[in-house]
């Protein structure tokens, strides 16, 4: 049964990603390739990219590792505050971009303009990333780092000592993962730098969109494609190396109690940090309910009015092409998951890898190359569709692999001694022990698919513009109804997000 | 399980079956006419029109080459004598010799197949605000601009995204010549040039007419008279006008062309000779303040304000196909990027 799991996620792969992806490697190489490299315009964009990644890992790291430490203690609202800290890493990028708009933009709740400045940039990659570089620090501490810390003090090392000789090299593949990760996230980030970096801060994904959409330049394009998976590929290796040390449920083990008066500032400490954190969000709820008049809901109710122009998409159809293609992306997407999540599940590295590939393709590359190698499905619903299933599937696996190894061996056994065959034994024993994860894998797979940004720009057609390309336009037009529509509908898309994942998961408690 | 079901079932409600017969019009972000005169059009002839907009004009074009060969609409309104060569050699347009050809002026026809048939035409020019320049000198030459007198008080669109921003470089490259425009522009940036993204940035943002700090702004020399009309009686006279040196205003004619691969071609025409018919060619300058193409088209009375420029900059398409990008990107290189012209050329 993996045999033929693997071999239809090979299909899968092969055109979904391989194919396309050779024929940008192929073109990327030609004479394009010197023609960028010689251009400093395009060689600052690289170093950028890669400066914007290394400051925002060491900006997350800086601020996660004193917060990892700092969660081994008990304070009041701990859990919740673990669970709040992560909700930014699932929000859709325009979400993002639009609430840094609405606190630090032209017309920013704070009163000052940081659009197109490095700062800004550096900030949203941490709001993306700051939480769950926490928690895999934390997890890495509570499982290893207690004991240890422990012992050495009671061998007589000072705290500082102890910190330093035994828990930060604990900590040390943590870092590199979390900082890893940190990296390709906004190495390769494309709606934030894209509204909120101007032209002297745009990334390498922005400049691939810039190339294909303005100069219809396939030869420059995939050779800027080519340069961001040379390092993606480099990272990603580095990072599954490390997180391969990472293997394994990470601790939540027991907390370290706190005087009351101390308990009560470190939580203060911590729940004013993630307002802080989530301050972006605040901003854009304020943003949408701000009109000429005063505080309403003036700019939701002209998303629900008829349609003023022949233009802006409106609520409506938006709402109504997410869901489509993200129910859609998701037939597609949980299959090949699952396929790939039964071959890799107790499969060799090389599976692993391969599985992996997406992560290191941007959508934005993702897209020129469905372009470039199906010019005669351009424009058609299966590759928007299949670009979402390929950007969602490794998501989806990621949440089912851990709960397929935690099946115990002895209930697979027992299953095949009483003469089950693989299939019969995946859909009555497999399948049911996992539903948890297969609820929380499709809720990831279809948050994702409908919040998708980059890709969608380049392969939608102008009748099946989702909630993103719709916000994205009214952001690019002039006048104040415009500006206050956009943050309603990123509003919106935040709550379906939002809601999708309580759906989802209240599916896996029920079944 | 069968809450699943019924999940499903919902989902698959938001798949509806295809809708009623349509002409699908594919334009920038500027494109407008009065709704009445498409409310009538629609019913004379039945045609359910719905304009879809593709972004900026060359993001626009870009839209309709990537997807030939299932186009996303069936006429293409807006392509510029900038982008012009780009369209044709895309081979995306239907030759159609519409009857009304012969009432447009001869010097609009850019493409004498018909693939690409002029609907408008405008001239990209610099306007100042005549409040500020009341007291003080205007330049005298196009060359002044640079100067940092001048420099500091000019906002430009940015070549890249704006058309009028490219068209106003062009003009700069036909005034100074492929070996001075990128000195006029280094000597503009050092001076303090302003870059805006768009037109209604720089317009509506930058300009002092409209609370920003810059009195001359690049423009159409439609633009004091749209000042006008829409101060609804407040300017008898414009409050804004243009600066005209030779070869400082752009000449720029939009062109409308059928798609190929249309599946509405009859249609497609119907709406091409309505968009050159006499009553929507006089309807087009006050929807978007150029001239219509068509020759016995009467202008309206406020459009005595909107200069024809004595000597426009004109570039052949096929040259400009040549050079744009070339041109665009060197420009980035001297005015954003700070390099030196020597080192760009």
């Amino acid at each position: 049964m993996r045999k033929a799991a693997l071999a239809l996620f090979l299909g899968f792969l092969s055109f979904s990603l391989l194919y396309p992806l050779s024929r940008v490697l192929l073109l990327g190489a030609g004479p394009g390739f010197f023609a960028a490299l010689g251009d400093t315009y395009y060689f600052e964009r690289l170093l950028w990219s890669l400066e914007y990644g290394a400051l925002s890992s060491l900006a997350v790291l800086l601020l996660a590792l004193p917060t990892a430490l700092g969660l081994r203690y008990a304070f009041a609202g701990r859990a919740l505050w673990v669970a709040l800290s992560g909700v930014p890493f699932v929000l859709p990028t325009i979400v993002v971009a639009a609430g840094f708009l609405a606190l630090l933009g032209p017309q920013g709740v704070l009163g000052v303009n940081l659009v197109g400045t490095p700062f800004l940039l550096v900030w949203a990659a941490v709001f993306y990333n700051y939480g769950f570089a926490a928690r895999i620090l934390h997890g890495l501490l509570a499982k290893s780092g207690e004991e240890l810390e422990a012992a050495a003090r009671t061998l007589g090392a000072g705290p500082l000592r102890a910190f330093y000789r035994v828990t930060l090299p604990a900590l040390l593949p943590g870092l590199f993962a979390a900082g890893g990760l940190t990296f390709l996230y906004t190495f390769a980030s494309f709606g934030v730098p894209l509204i909120l970096g101007g032209y002297r801060y745009a990334t390498l994904e922005v400049e691939i969109y810039r190339l294909l959409a303005y100069e219809l330049d396939f030869e420059g394009a995939s050779a800027l494609i080519l340069w961001q998976i040379v390092v993606l590929s480099l990272v990603s290796l580095g990072y599954l190396f490390a997180s391969r040390r990472l293997a394994g449920e990470l601790g939540y083990g027991g907390l370290r109690p706190l005087r009351k008066e101390k308990a009560f500032l470190l939580g203060a400490l911590y729940w004013a940090g993630l307002i802080l954190l989530l301050l972006p969000l605040f901003a854009l709820f304020f943003a949408s309910l701000k009109t000429p008049e005063g505080l309403g809901l003036g700019n939701y109710l002209r998303l629900f009015a008829e349609e003023k122009s022949y233009f802006a998409p409106g609520l409506g159809p938006a709402l109504k092409n997410t869901l489509r293609f993200s129910f859609l992306a998701l037939l597609l997407a949980a299959p090949a998951g699952l396929f790939y999540a039964l071959a890799a599940w107790r499969g060799s590295v090389l599976t692993e890898v391969l599985g992996l590939l997406p992560l290191m393709v941007s959508p934005v590359s993702l897209g020129v190359g469905y372009l470039l190698a199906y010019p005669r499905l351009q424009a058609s619903a299966f590759l928007l569709v299949l670009a979402y299933a390929t950007l969602a599937y490794p998501l989806f696996a990621r949440a089912v692999i851990p709960a397929l190894r935690g099946i115990g061996e002895e209930v697979i056994q027992a299953a095949a001694t009483l003469g089950a065959p693989p299939w019969r034994r995946l859909f009555r024993v497999e399948l049911p022990l996992i539903r948890p994860a297969l609820f929380s894998g499709a809720a990831l797979a279809f948050g994702s698919a409908a919040g998708e940004f980059g890709a969608t720009l380049l392969l939608v057609r102008p009748e099946w513009a989702t909630l993103s390309v719709a916000i994205y336009e009214r952001l690019g037009k002039p006048g104040l109804a415009n500006y206050g529509e956009a943050m309603a509908m990123s509003v919106v898309l935040l709550v379906l997000v939002a809601g999708v994942f309580y759906l989802f998961a209240k599916g896996a408690e029920l079944g | 399980m069968k809450r699943i079901l019924w999940l499903a079932i919902g989902l698959l409600a938001l798949f509806p079956l295809a809708g009623a017969e349509e002409l699908r019009v594919l334009t920038h972000s500027s494109f407008s006419l009065s709704k009445e005169l498409i409310a009538r059009f629609e019913k004379e002839t039945g045609i359910q029109l719905r304009f879809i907009e593709g972004g900026s004009a060359g993001e626009t074009l870009n839209k309709a080459i990537l997807t030939k060969n299932a186009p996303i609409a069936d006429v293409l309104v807006g392509v510029d004598n900038t982008f012009l060569s780009r369209a044709l050699e895309a081979g995306i347009f239907e030759a159609y010799v519409s009857p009304e050809v012969r009432n447009l002026r001869s010097e609009t026809i850019l493409d004498p197949t018909l693939h690409a048939i002029p609907v408008d035409f405008g001239y990209v020019a610099i306007n100042y605000d005549r409040d500020y320049f009341k007291d003080r000198p205007l330049p005298k030459t196009f060359g002044d601009l640079a100067t940092p007198e001048y420099a500091r008080l000019l906002v430009v669109e940015n070549p890249a995204t704006s058309s009028p921003g490219l068209a106003f470089l062009l003009a700069t490259v036909a005034a100074f010549g492929e070996d001075g425009y990128l000195d006029f522009w280094a000597r503009l940036r050092d001076g303090g040039v302003q870059v805006a993204k768009g037109w209604s940035e720089a317009y509506f943002a930058a300009f002092t007419r409209y609370g920003g700090d810059r009195p001359l702004v690049v423009s159409y020399t439609t633009s004091p008279a749209a000042e006008v009309y829409y101060s609804e009686g407040k300017y008898q006279e414009p409050p804004t006008g243009n600066l005209l040196f030779p070869k400082s205003a752009f000449f720029q004619v939009e062109f409308v062309g059928i798609l190929k691969g249309s599946k509405h071609q009859a249609a497609a025409r119907r709406f091409v000779d309505w968009l050159l018919s006499k009553e929507v060619q006089e309807d087009i300058p006050l929807n978007m303040w150029v001239f219509p193409a068509r020759r016995d088209a009467k202008l309206p009375e406020v459009f005595k304000f909107a200069e024809i420029p004595q000597e426009p900059a004109k570039i052949p398409p096929e040259t400009i196909a040549r050079n744009r990008d070339r041109w665009i990107r060197a420009w980035t290189d001297v005015v954003l990027k700070g390099k030196d012209p020597k080192d760009v050329r």
